[in-house]
C-alpha cells in the first residue's frame, strides 16, 4: 500500500498509540472550548466585525477613525472616511493605539506608592480608597495645586480647566517640543488666536522653513494628504513645486524638490531677503500694499537683508545645483512670487522657530505670504472659526520653558503643593539641566498620577488613579488646526477595558470628586457622556451643520455613527489687514542666534534635534509598533542615532555603529551610535528625541543607556526671546569617539542604497507638467 | 554458541532498533494528534446535557420543532454558526422548567436562582466542549453554503458533499444535516458518523457543485 | 453565487510623486495581518519582517542630494519566479492575479525566498511571540504564521474575500473602486495611505484608478508609454501585477551624484 499523506493519517488514526498519545500530551487546554457567552448586547453580533467612528488621541494632531471591534476586541484602526481633517487616511501613529490598549504594561487600577518617592514601588488599592486619598490631598492643598495634562482641547480641556479653577488651582498643558513661538507669530502677523489651516493641496508653490511638515510638524497626516494633491492632484494643470529650508536633512527635505541647506537659525535672514528680491524687482501680487506693510518705505527698509549683504551669513553652501547662494536667493524668491506660481504659501516652524530669534524667523516667515497675496485665499493660508460652543477651547498651547521654570520653583519653594498629572512626562521631556526630577521630589508634595503608563514623572506620583485608553472612553475633540470650518469630533468608547484592568475615566472621576467636594457648581453633570449629551443638545438646536435630526436623540446617534459634527459654512475670517508696519517691525526685530555653548575647543558641532518620526518627544516610546518603525531618512529603529555626514565621519574617523559621546559643555553628555549620510550638512549633528525613559514600559526603557539616551538631557534649557519657549535647536555640542561600537539596528541592509545600474528601482523623469493617462 | 552470541547481539540490535523506531513514530505520532486540524473524536461530555432531540425533534414526535439557525443565529448571516448566549436559552427556560427531573438538573445548572437573601446571582457564561472545529488557516462560511443549497432556483443542478444528488432547494435544516447529520436526531451532539470533513471532501464537493477551488476560497 | 463567477484582476499602482515615506502603510500592515513584532535583535539580523516597507535610496551628495522613497510589496508576479522552485507547491498564482502562499503546506525550504527579486518573502524563523494581552488584537481572519513557514503579503486576500462575499454575493451589487474604499475593503496599506500614493483595483475595471495604467503598460513598450508607469526589474520579464509611477524631479541632481 502505498503511504500517502492523507492515508498515512488514517493509519495514525487506527493506532492505538496514537490515542495513547493524544491522551498523555493533549492539546492545550481551553483550546477547544466554545462559550456561550451571559447575555450579548443589541449591537453586537457574534461572529460578525462592527466599525465604530471615533478619535485617535495618540498624537495631537488628533485623527478621525473607524474601529474594526470583533467580540468585543478592537482589531484594527482606519482613518474615518467622512471626518473632514484625514477623510479616511491615517498615520503610522494611529494604528499603534491598539497596541495601548492592550499593552502589557499597563497600569492595571489605582495604586499607592509603598517605598520612597520614584522607587517605582507601588502597592495596588481599590477605587474608594483611591479616591479618597485624593479627596483628602485636594481638601488640605486647596489653592496650591497644578494640574499638568498633554495639550487638551474639546470637552476634556474645558473640564480640566474648570476643575482647576473650581479647586483654585491652575492648569497647564506640557508639549515637549512647544508650539508657543508658533502661536505667537501667528498672533503677531494674522491676529489669530489658533493656527490656520494652510492649504499645501491647492498651493502651487510651497516654500517651507524648518518644519519637518510631511513627519511631525503640528498635523502631518493632513499636510501628507494634502502633499499628495499638491503633486499629483486630480484636476491639476500643474504639479507643485516645494523648496524646503532647513539646516538638517529631514524626511520634509527629501521629498522637496529643492532642500535648501542654510545655517542654524538663520531662516529668518533668507525670508527677508527674499522679500527684498521680491520688492526690489516688484513682483508681489497685484493689490499688496507694499507702502502699509513696509511702513511707508518700500525695498529701502529691507536693504540691509540685499542678497550680497547677507548671503554669507545665511550658510548657504558655495554651490547648490551649480549656483552661488545669491543666485540660490533671487532664483527663489522670483520662483516664489512669480504669477503662475501661485498662489503660493510659504510657511514655517520646528527648528526655525527654536532659536533665542525663533519669533522672527517666524514672523518674517509668515509675512512672505501677504507679499504674494496669499493670505485668506485657496491654496494659501486659511482661518478657522471659533469653537461653536462657548467654553469648549478649540486651541490647546502648552506652557512655555519660562512657565516650567516657574513651575520648578514653585515645587521646590513649597507654593505649589498638590500635582496632579495625566499623561504628561515632564521629567522625561524638559531639559536635563532643569532637573524636573529633583523639583517634584519634595517631601510636603502631594502627586496623583491619571496616566495609563508609568513614566518618569508618574513614578514620582503618591497616587495612581488610571485613566481609560482613548478606544474606552468618551471624548470629543475640536481639530487644530481645523478645515477651515467649525468641526467637532465625537469620541467614544468602542471596547471596554479588559476584565483584569479597572481604569476608571479622568473626566468621570473629576467630574465625582468636584460634586463630592461640594465644588461642582461648574461642573453639573454626573458623567462626562452626560456632558457630551448636552453640547449634542445644543448643536442639535443649532440646526446646522452635516447632521439633520429630527431629535436630539437622533442627533446624538448619528453624530456618533459619523463621528462628529461639522458646518462647512461656519468658516473663519476670509481674509485679514496685515499690521502696520509689519515688515519693518520684523526688521526691527531681526537678531542673530545665541550659541551658549558655542567656542569651546574641540569638534564643535551645532545640534539639531528632531521630534522621531513616530514616537514624537516620547509620548509613544511604550508601543512597540512605533518603537519598530523605520525612521524614513536613516531607516533606524529602536534607537537614538547620531546623524553625521560622511565628511565629518572621515574627519573623526568614525564608521557606522560607532558610539560617541556627545558632550554639551555645560549640560553633560550622552553617548549614542553613529549613523552616517550623505546629506547630513557638514558641521551639523541630527538626533531624535523619544527614547531614554527610565520607568515604565519595557519597550520604552529596555535598552543601554548608549544605544538609546535621552537627548533631551543635554538639550540648552535657553529660552526663545519674548516668547520663553524652549529654543532646543540653540544647542552646542562637541563629539568624540568612545571606540566602541554596536551593529546599529536598521532596516536597510548591510550596504547603503544608492541607485545604480541601468534600471533603478525608482524611475524618475523631470517634467513638472502632469501627463494625462 | 558463537551462533547464539551473535543472535544475541542481533537481537539487541534489533530490539534497540525497534524500541528508537517506536519512539520516533510516538513523536510523529504526537505531533499529528497535538496538531488542531486533526479532528476531535466523537461525542465529548457537555457540561451541560443539551439534547438536540427536544429542541430540534420534529414537533410529530413530541419535541420542540425548533429551526437551528433560531439558535445558531449567525448560521445564515455570516462564517461562524455561533451558539446562542445563556440569555437566548432563558428566553424559554426564564419559565419552562423541564419535563423530567434530570432535565430540571441540567436546566438549574445555568439558571440562576434567587437564594435565600432574595438576590438572584449573575448569569453565568456556559463553557461547552467543542465537537467540530476548523484549523485556524481555513475559513469556512456557513452562510455561503446555506445560500447555495436553498437557492430557490431550480435550474441550479446541485451535489450533496458525498456526491449525492440533490433535487431542488432545500431547507436550511437540510442544509445543516448534508455536513452535520441529523442533530435533530442526536441526544449527545457527535459528528455525523462516517463522514469525511477533510480537505478532500471540500474539495470533491466544491468540483461536483461547479464551485471555485482556488485555494484563497477557504484558506486563509 | 461562487459558481459562474468571473474572476476580478487585481493591480496596485504605486505613484512614486505622491509617496513621502511616512510608513503608515507599513504599520496598517502590520496590525491587519499579524506580523509579527519586529524586536531590535530582528533588525540587527536583518529579519524583519515587514510585507510592505519603504526603501530609500541616496542620490548625490551635500549639498545636491535627493533621498528617494519607494514602497515596496510582493509584485505578485504573473511569471512569478518564487513559484516553480515550490517543491510543495505552497505559492502559486490564482486567476485573479494574486501569488498566493498557502500557509499549511508551506515546509520551509525557502527556495522561494532566495529565488525573489524583490526580496518581499519572510521566512519565521522562531515561533512569532506576543505578549498574552497584545494577542487580543490579532485579526482573526488573518492566520498566526507558526515556526518553520514563509509569509508575505497576500494583497489583503481576506478583505478581498470578504469584499466578494458581502458586496457581490449577499448583496448581489457590483464590487468597485468606492464601494471597496468607503467599506475598508481595501487592503490596509491603501487605505492608510494619507498621500493617495497607493491605488488598488480591478485592471479590467475601467471606472477603477487602476485600469489606465495597466492598460498602457501591457499594450505599449517601454518608449510608446503614455503614463509614468513603469515595472520594478521589467527586464527580468516577471510581469508584476504592481505598477510604479515614475517620480517627478525638477530639478536633477547636477553632478550626476559621484555614482556611476
Amino acid at each position: 500500500m502505498k503511504l500517502s499523506r492523507r492515508n498515512f493519517l488514517a493509519w495514525a488514526g487506527l493506532s492505538a498509540v496514537g490515542a495513547v498519545a493524544c491522551e498523555g500530551f493533549g492539546i492545550r487546554h481551553g483550546e477547544f472550548d466554545l462559550q456561550s457567552p451571559a447575555s450579548l448586547p443589541e449591537d453586537l453580533v457574534r461572529g460578525k466585525d462592527n466599525w465604530y467612528a471615533t478619535l485617535c488621541r495618540t498624537c495631537p494632531s488628533c485623527e478621525g477613525i473607524v474601529v474594526r471591534v470583533m467580540e468585543g476586541r478592537a482589531k484594527k484602526v482606519q482613518g474615518n472616511p467622512s471626518y473632514p481633517t484625514n477623510m479616511g487616511t491615517h498615520s503610522a501613529r494611529c494604528e499603534a493605539g491598539l497596541q495601548a490598549l492592550y499593552h502589557p504594561d499597563r497600569v492595571s487600577g489605582p495604586m499607592r506608592r509603598s517605598s520612597y518617592r520614584g522607587s517605582g514601588q507601588f502597592e495596588p488599592i481599590d477605587w474608594a480608597t483611591g479616591l479618597n486619598e485624593f479627596r483628602a490631598g485636594l481638601q488640605g492643598r486647596s489653592e496650591n495645586i497644578l494640574v499638568v495634562t498633554e495639550p487638551l482641547r474639546g470637552h476634556l480641556g474645558m473640564v480640566v480647566q474648570k476643575f482647576a479653577g473650581a479647586m483654585g488651582g491652575r492648569h497647564l498643558a506640557f508639549e515637549p517640543m512647544d508650539t508657543v513661538t508658533l502661536r505667537m507669530a501667528l498672533k503677531n502677523v494674522f491676529g489669530q488666536d489658533t493656527l490656520p489651516d494652510f492649504d499645501i493641496g491647492n498651493a502651487n508653490f510651497l516654500l517651507s522653513f524648518g518644519s519637518d511638515l510631511l513627519s511631525t510638524w503640528v498635523a502631518p497626516n493632513r499636510w501628507n494628504m494634502a502633499y499628495g494633491e499638491f503633486r499629483q492632484g486630480e484636476g491639476r494643470d500643474k504639479r507643485g513645486s516645494f523648496f524646503h529650508v532647513d539646516s538638517r536633512f529631514s524626511m520634509t527635505a527629501a521629498n522637496a524638490d529643492q532642500w535648501v541647506p542654510v545655517s542654524p537659525g538663520r531662516e529668518g535672514y533668507l525670508a527677508l531677503s527674499l522679500a527684498y528680491v521680491i520688492l526690489s524687482e516688484g513682483l508681489q501680487a497685484p493689490g499688496v500694499d507694499v507702502g502699509r506693510l513696509t511702513g511707508g518705505q518700500g525695498a529701502a527698509s529691507l536693504e540691509a537683508f540685499r542678497p550680497d549683504e547677507i548671503a554669507g551669513l545665511i550658510g548657504l553652501p558655495d554651490h547648490l545645483n551649480g549656483h552661488t547662494p545669491v543666485e540660490v536667493i533671487e532664483d527663489l524668491a522670483r520662483r516664489f512670487a512669480a504669477a503662475e506660481n501661485r498662489p503660493s504659501l510659504a510657511i514655517g516652524g520646528g527648528s526655525a522657530g527654536a532659536h533665542s530669534n525663533g519669533l522672527f524667523n517666524l514672523e518674517a516667515i509668515y509675512a512672505l505670504n501677504y507679499l504674494v497675496g496669499s493670505v485668506g485665499v485657496t491654496g494659501g493660508i486659511r482661518f478657522n472659526p471659533e469653537s461653536p460652543l462657548p467654553d469648549v477651547p478649540a486651541s490647546s498651547g502648552g506652557g512655555s520653558l519660562a512657565d516650567w521654570a516657574t513651575v520648578a520653583s514653585q515645587l521646590r519653594n513649597g507654593q505649589t503643593r498638590m500635582l496632579l498629572l495625566h499623561n504628561a512626562d515632564p521629567v522625561h521631556g524638559l531639559p536635563g539641566a532643569m532637573d524636573f526630577h529633583d523639583a517634584m521630589d519634595q517631601d510636603d508634595l502631594f502627586i496623583v498620577s491619571f496616566s495609563p503608563f508609568l513614566d518618569d514623572s508618574s513614578v514620582m506620583a503618591d497616587l495612581i488613579l488610571p485613566d481609560r485608553i482613548y478606544l474606552e472612553d468618551w471624548g470629543s475633540d475640536l481639530p487644530e488646526p481645523g478645515p477651515g470650518f467649525q468641526t467637532i469630533g465625537i469620541q467614544q468608547p468602542v471596547v471596554n477595558p479588559l476584565s483584569d484592568l479597572d481604569p476608571r475615566s479622568f473626566g468621570d472621576v473629576l467630574l465625582t470628586i468636584a460634586s463630592e467636594m461640594g465644588r461642582g457648581d461648574a461642573l453639573p453633570w454626573d458623567r462626562f457622556e452626560d456632558l457630551l449629551r448636552d453640547s449634542s443638545r445644543q448643536l442639535f438646536e443649532m440646526n446646522r451643520g452635516s447632521i439633520q435630526a429630527a431629535t436630539a436623540n437622533e442627533f446624538w446617534n448619528r453624530m456618533l455613527a459619523q463621528g462628529g459634527w461639522w458646518d462647512e459654512s461656519a468658516t473663519g475670517p476670509g481674509s485679514v489687514a496685515p499690521p502696520d508696519g509689519l515688515l519693518r517691525d520684523i526688521v526691527a526685530k531681526s537678531s542673530q542666534p545665541r550659541f551658549p555653548g558655542l567656542g569651546t575647543s574641540g569638534n564643535v558641532f551645532h545640534l539639531a534635534p528632531f521630534s522621531h518620526h513616530t514616537l514624537m518627544e516620547g509620548q509613544t516610546a511604550h508601543l512597540p509598533w512605533l518603537q519598530a518603525t523605520p525612521d524614513p531618512v536613516t531607516t533606524v529603529t529602536w534607537e537614538t542615532w547620531v546623524e553625521m555626514s560622511d565628511y565629518d565621519g572621515a574627519r573623526l574617523g568614525v564608521r557606522e555603529g560607532d558610539i560617541v559621546q556627545v558632550n554639551s559643555a555645560v549640560r553633560g553628555s550622552i553617548e549614542a551610535p553613529v549613523f552616517l549620510t550623505p546629506a547630513n550638512p557638514p558641521g551639523i549633528i541630527a538626533m531624535p528625541f523619544g527614547q531614554g525613559r527610565e520607568f515604565g514600559s519595557d519597550t520604552a526603557t529596555g535598552r543601554p543607556d548608549n544605544v538609546s539616551p535621552n537627548l533631551m538631557s543635554i538639550v540648552e534649557p535657553s529660552q526663545v526671546d519674548d516668547t520663553g519657549a524652549l529654543a532646543w535647536a540653540s544647542t552646542t555640542v562637541t563629539v568624540a569617539p568612545t571606540g566602541r561600537s554596536v551593529r546599529i539596528s536598521k532596516f536597510e541592509g548591510a550596504y547603503r542604497a544608492i541607485e545604480i545600474g541601468t534600471t533603478p528601482a525608482e524611475q524618475i523623469i523631470h517634467t513638472i507638467v502632469p501627463e494625462k493617462g | 554458541m558463537r551462533l547464539d552470541a551473535k543472535m544475541m547481539t542481533l537481537g539487541l540490535v534489533g530490539l534497540t532498533v525497534v524500541v528508537v523506531v517506536g519512539f520516533v513514530l510516538v513523536v510523529l505520532l504526537i505531533s499529528w494528534f497535538s496538531n488542531p486540524p486533526f479532528g476531535l473524536g466523537n461525542a465529548p461530555p457537555q457540561p451541560v446535557a443539551f439534547p438536540h432531540t427536544v429542541h430540534a425533534g420534529p414537533v410529530e414526535e413530541g419535541n420542540m420543532g425548533i429551526q437551528c439557525e433560531f439558535c445558531h443565529r449567525n448560521v445564515t448571516k455570516g462564517e461562524a454558526a455561533t451558539v446562542p448566549s445563556v440569555e437566548q436559552c432563558l428566553f424559554c427556560h426564564g419559565t419552562v422548567e423541564g419535563q423530567t427531573s434530570a432535565a430540571r438538573t441540567e436546566i438549574s445548572k445555568f439558571r440562576p436562582v434567587a437564594g435565600a437573601d432574595g438576590i438572584t446571582p449573575p448569569v453565568m457564561p456556559i463553557n461547552w466542549e467543542r465537537v467540530h472545529r476548523m484549523p485556524d488557516h481555513v475559513r469556512f462560511v456557513h452562510e455561503a453554503h446555506i445560500r447555495f443549497f436553498t437557492d430557490p432556483s431550480p435550474e441550479l443542478m446541485r451535489t450533496g458533499i458525498n456526491g449525492e444528488g440533490i433535487n431542488g432547494p432545500l431547507s436550511v435544516q437540510e442544509t445543516c444535516s448534508i455536513c452535520h447529520g441529523d442533530v435533530a436526531d442526536m441526544e449527545v451532539v457527535k459528528p455525523k458518523q462516517g463522514q469525511s470533513l477533510k480537505m478532500g471532501t471540500c474539495l470533491d464537493c466544491h468540483r461536483e457543485n461547479n464551485v471555485a477551488t482556488d485555494c484563497t476560497i477557504c484558506h486563509k | 453565487m461562487v459558481t459562474n463567477r468571473t474572476p476580478h484582476k487585481w493591480g496596485m499602482v504605486i505613484d512614486l510623486d505622491r509617496c513621502t515615506g511616512c510608513q503608515a502603510c507599513v504599520v496598517s500592515c502590520q496590525s491587519e495581518n499579524n506580523v509579527p513584532i519586529n524586536t531590535k535583535d530582528l533588525f540587527q539580523q536583518r529579519r524583519a519582517y515587514e510585507w510592505i516597507r519603504i526603501e530609500r535610496y541616496w542620490e548625490g551628495e551635500f549639498p545636491d542630494v535627493k533621498a528617494r522613497f519607494i514602497p515596496i510589496l510582493c509584485q505578485h508576479c504573473e511569471n512569478a519566479p518564487c513559484e516553480p522552485v515550490c517543491p510543495v507547491f505552497a505559492t502559486y498564482h490564482n486567476d485573479e492575479g494574486l501569488n498566493v502562499q498557502i500557509y499549511n503546506r508551506c515546509i520551509g525550504t525557502r527556495y522561494c525566498a532566495n529565488n525573489c527579486p524583490y526580496q518581499v518573502r519572510f521566512f519565521n524563523y522562531w515561533e512569532p511571540q506576543w505578549p498574552e494581552r497584545l494577542r487580543n488584537q490579532l485579526n482573526p481572519d488573518v492566520t498566526v504564521r507558526s515556526r518553520g513557514i514563509m509569509e508575505r503579503c497576500s494583497f489583503c486576500v481576506q478583505r478581498i474575500r470578504r469584499a466578494e462575499l458581502t458586496v457581490e454575493r449577499q448583496e448581489r451589487a457590483t464590487l468597485d473602486y468606492e464601494t471597496m474604499k468607503k467599506r475598508n475593503f481595501l487592503p490596509a496599506c491603501v487605505q492608510a495611505c494619507p498621500t493617495n500614493a497607493l491605488n488598488f483595483g480591478d485592471q479590467k475595471d475601467p471606472t477603477g484608478p487602476v485600469y489606465e495604467y495597466f492598460k498602457d503598460l501591457n499594450e505599449h513598450e517601454e518608449e510608446e508609454r503614455k503614463t509614468r508607469g513603469y515595472r520594478l526589474l521589467e527586464e527580468m520579464a516577471t510581469k508584476p501585477n504592481v505598477i510604479y509611477l515614475k517620480k517627478v524631479d525638477q530639478f536633477p541632481v547636477s553632478n550626476g551624484g559621484g555614482h556611476g
